[in-house]
């Protein structure tokens, strides 16, 4: 079997962010993943465990009050070796994002055509008719009227302004595509299409342009559906991280079991995952495993020692305490 | 429909996402802690109120005597000089805080609670209330607030009980606005909705929910308004219309116009009254403001920033504890 | 938008009704508040009649739509003249200085705006932050005060006035050494009516674009690459003027207002001045077309406003 080399490779990242009245917020502790060409990977986790900040850091997108350490490596080069500047010009061409909410990534007062073609012009890939014609052939791409391209963003329902914050996130025909929730707030019928789209658009697709996918998300039956890998992410940390079906019929993480088997919460208003208990404070240090407070299986070690990453198989590891007896350190 | 519909519409969106912040306890406070600048505008104003609380014992000299030569300039005996009567600067200063904060805090509160009772009303119940009190508040918006306040000046005597009045009954018309708005944003809210339907009445409805939830907003309005009304008496005063038997900053800096203290080189008539206003109206701004910004979330966030993210390297072993 | 004119119509109409209302309620009888000398009872009486102020107000309503109508604005009690031919001049005194500093004003607020939010935090922000809030916390009257007192003399500025009283006395003035001395008078009203504008204005641009800058499609442009510059010219300044137009627009309509202490400082002869005058003589006619004409600027820069506004942003279609 040859051994490709990864498309992106995210090395010991890590975000923290001042507090206001002092001291920091350790958002971010440590992630590390590979990702090769055509994959698409989920990072799952409940809010505010850290997985937008690390696909916003992993672009460069964090505040003046946040630092981060780690590598990002990219085509041989880490990225986030200088910071803005080492960053920015990889921005869109090589990887790209539709955000949170793309009902509002949008600037009302332009047309979406325009906004497509931002990035074109840009970045120097087209511009005039050509980039016009890019503009439409995107849209056809994802399933919207090529001929709406002067059309403005309040004129496109929730469902056709996500399509167009995808298509114009494929703008400059990036190597990796980050998607943050891109399905909530979207109605399940529309969910179901947008989730079709980005699977046909990194297979099929896919071996043309060899998008590789990252799906942020809290949603466990969409990265079931559209993802091969996935990555379950707790108080900053990748607590599991193995190929769909590892982690579904073998979860080695409580947390992961957990979530898998929790019951959707029919009258809460889109958080699915619902564990009794709160994550871990992250603006100080944690002693032992951050999950201990509300795991069911608490073992000795669990109080005292922070779990180590460990590899169960090739490309699934966990970071728990239960595998310390079966399992070897992970390659870091 | 106002002709001003499209700000409003906007305004009430932004005030929808900071009603959940300003429904904790202590909103407030918070708001004001943690902004420098009000809290130095609170320092401020409490250290001229209590000049103002404590004006007859802090006079030097009574400021209404003669007490020295006319326009004497400042030194040991008037450290401020005297004006065009030869009364000493820093007494009338001292004296005139008096009225320039009593008729700032009187008429703000006039203002807020004809606003703030109009702007519930309208909010709360809705439908033809709203229209009809809407409707009346964009007509006395159309009208110039300072040329009315000055004929209405000139007409009803000058005292000062109905200088208040008038100013008050001027200004109400931005508050009813903005109040409005946050009741209606509020009125949605599921709990108010609940309550009614467990038969709670109008009034227990309007006090205990409501009000809270907009009491932020109110308090901000409040201090933004006695701004609003200490200038207005400065107008009201220079053009010769205040209330010939007080003592105010507005009447200082008309006596230092009238008494010609520019031809007589006297600065110190000048420009000690419009300093302690413009003083004053500064830390009522960043006060009022500070709250304003608060429930303002979108203000909070800065996408673009001219100082960037740092990039560090790890000490120790990595994911130590 | 048909709908927003007509509205505006009908406001006027109201205005016009209010500001009879207002005017002839108040004034009970404008001739009774008469000093002079001959005005014993009969002449009042005589006076009364002849201004039609014994008819039922309903009359007199009907007759003052119907004067309206040709532009007749009455006659200023105290002098006896038409009130139409009273205001021009004061009128064409007032706007040149009003549009200076006004000009002043927007341009310099929304210079100090725009930097101090895109350099949000920096010491360009915090100074322009202050500045504007101190000129905007400074009574007019005092700056102006101020002005005369530390500036007018260092710069060799007049102080009062709209021209300089030999000028053309005793030897023809060119009609360019005319419109120089004009000038001179002017920027000293119009610098203290700017700056207080400016430390208004400069608040609200500053506001409007930070605003602006916090919305996702701001975070989406930095994520496409584009510079900071870029994003704050392309996305944030063109946003932004949505607010920033119709408030100043509104603002517009209440400035005459704000012109009256400059004018009396000053003693410049416009509108400003006009109206202290009046009101010091109880001129009750020429008090009611003043006011008149100042409501229907407000209406009318309101109407401006929503225009733009309708123009300026898709979103808006009716």
């Amino acid at each position: 079997m040859s051994v490709r080399e990864p498309v992106i490779r995210v090395e010991d990242l890590h975000v923290w962010f001042e507090l206001p009245g002092g001291g920091e917020l350790h958002a971010v502790q440590g992630i590390s993943f590979d990702l090769h060409e055509g994959e698409r990977m989920g990072l799952v986790g409940e809010s505010g465990c850290g997985k937008t900040t690390t696909i916003l850091g992993m672009m460069g997108l964090l505040p003046a009050t946040a630092s981060v350490s780690g590598k990002v490596i990219l085509d041989g080069e880490d990225i986030l070796a200088r910071g803005e500047d080492s960053i920015s010009p990889h921005r869109w061409n090589d990887i790209s994002m539709v955000f949170q909410g793309a009902m509002n990534a949008f600037n009302p007062v332009k047309t979406i055509g325009e906004q497509i073609a931002e990035p074109m012009e840009l970045h120097g890939l087209a511009s005039g008719k050509a980039a016009q014609g890019r503009v439409r052939e995107l849209l056809e791409l994802v399933g919207i009227a090529g001929d709406r391209a002067n059309r403005y963003p309040h004129e496109f329902s929730g469902g056709m302004r996500q399509r167009a914050a995808i298509a114009m996130a494929l703008a400059c025909s990036p190597k990796v595509l980050l998607a943050d929730e891109p399905t909530t707030a979207l109605d399940v019928m529309v969910q179901a299409q947008i989730l079709e789209l980005l699977v046909k658009l990194s297979t099929t697709l896919g071996k043309e342009l060899g998008l590789t996918v990252i799906l942020v998300t809290h949603d466990l039956p969409v990265v079931a559906q559209v993802c091969d890998r996935a990555a379950v992410m707790y108080a900053g940390e990748i607590v599991e991280m193995g190929g769909m079906s590892a982690i579904y019929h073998d979860p080695r993480h409580p947390y992961t079991r957990m979530l898998f088997a929790a019951t959707p919460d029919l009258f809460g208003d889109d958080e699915v995952i619902s564990i009794p208990g709160a994550p871990p404070r992250l603006d100080r240090e944690l002693v032992g495993c951050p999950f201990r407070p509300r795991c069911d299986s608490v073992v000795e070690p669990c109080a005292t020692v922070h779990p180590r990453r460990l590899q169960l198989a090739p490309g699934h590891e966990a970071l728990c305490h239960l595998n310390d007896s079966t399992a070897t350190e992970a390659a870091s | 429909m106002s002709l001003i519909e499209p700000l409003q519409a906007a305004d009430e969106d932004a005030l929808a996402e900071g009603i959940a912040r300003s429904s904790r306890p202590g909103f407030v406070r918070t708001a004001i802690a943690g902004n420098r600048a009000a809290l130095v505008g609170l320092a401020i104003l409490a250290f001229f109120v209590f000049v103002a609380v404590f004006a007859p014992f802090l006079e030097p000299y009574d400021p209404t005597a003669k007490t020295g030569p006319v326009y004497d300039p400042p030194s040991s005996a008037h450290w401020l000089g005297t004006d065009d009567g030869g009364g000493d600067m820093l007494s009338l200063l001292i004296a005139g805080s008096r009225v320039s904060l009593a008729v700032g805090f009187i008429a703000a509160l006039v203002a807020i609670l004809i606003g703030g009772t109009v702007g519930i009303l309208s909010g709360y119940f809705g439908g033809k209330t709203d229209t009809v009190l809407m409707r009346f508040t964009d007509y006395m918006l159309v009208i110039p607030d300072i040329p009315l306040m000055i004929i209405a000046a000139a007409l009803f005597g000058r005292n000062l009980k109905n200088i208040i009045v008038i100013i008050g009954i001027i200004y109400w018309t931005s508050t009813a606005r903005l109040i409005r708005a946050q009741v209606k944003s509020v009125r949605e809210r599921v709990y108010v909705k609940r309550a009614q339907a467990l038969g709670a009445g109008n009034r227990r409805l309007v006090f205990k929910h409501v009000l809270p939830q907009v009491a932020p907003l109110l308090i901000a309005n409040t201090v933004l308004m006695i701004a609003l009304a200490i200038f207005a008496e400065t107008f009201i005063s220079f053009l010769g219309l205040g209330d010939p038997s007080t003592i105010s900053w507005g009447r200082l800096i008309e006596n230092a116009f009238t008494g010609e203290a520019t031809i007589n080189n006297a600065w110190w008539a000048i420009v000690p009254p419009g300093v302690c206003v413009t003083i004053v109206i500064l830390a009522c701004t960043m006060i009022g403001q500070s709250v304003e910004d608060a429930l303002n979330p979108r203000l909070a966030v800065g996408h673009l920033s001219v100082r960037r993210f740092r990039v560090r390297t790890l000490d120790g072993k990595a994911g130590a504890e | 938008m048909v709908k927003r004119i007509a509205y505006a119509i009908l406001t006027v109409f109201i205005a016009i009704t209010l500001n009879f209302v207002l005017f002839r309620a108040l004034s009970g009888d404008a001739v009774s508040a008469l000093r002079c000398k001959q005005c014993s009872k009969a002449f009042k009486e005589a006076q009364r009649r002849d201004l039609g102020l014994d008819e039922s107000k309903w009359v007199q309503y009907k007759l003052y739509l119907a004067d309206l109508a040709h532009f007749d604005l009455g006659n200023s009690v105290p002098s006896e003249k038409p009130v139409r031919g009273e205001l021009i001049v004061p009128i064409k005194n007032s706007l040149p200085m009003i549009a200076l500093g006004t000009l002043f004003a927007i341009v310099f607020g929304t210079l100090v705006g725009v930097v101090a939010a895109w350099r949000r935090g920096t010491f360009a922000d915090k100074g322009g932050l202050y500045t504007a809030l101190g000129f905007y916390s400074m009574p007019t009257q005092w700056l102006g005060l101020m002005l005369i007192f530390f500036v007018a003399g260092a710069v060799g500025l007049p102080t009062s006035g709209i021209k300089t009283p030999t000028l053309g006395l005793f030897t023809d003035a060119s009609t360019w050494e005319v419109a120089v001395d004009r000038f001179k008078h002017m920027i000293l009203p119009a610098l203290t009516l700017g700056l207080v504008l400016y430390g208004d204005y400069a608040l609200i641009v500053r506001s409007a674009m930070l605003e602006t800058l916090g919305e996702d499609y701001v975070l989406t442009a930095r994520a496409k690459g584009l510079k900071n510059w870029t994003i704050v010219r392309r996305h944030g300044l063109r946003n932004a003027m949505l607010p920033i137009i119709t408030l100043v627009a509104l603002s517009l309509g209440f400035i005459i207002g704000g012109s009256i202490t400059v004018e009396y400082v000053f003693s410049y002869p416009g509108l400003g001045l006009l109206t202290v005058e009046a009101i010091d003589k109880r001129d009750f006619p020429l008090l009611q077309a003043i006011f008149m004409l100042l409501t229907l600027s407000v209406i009318f820069f309101n109407l401006i406003a929503d225009l733009l506004y309708f123009k300026f942003d898709p979103r808006v279609t009716t």
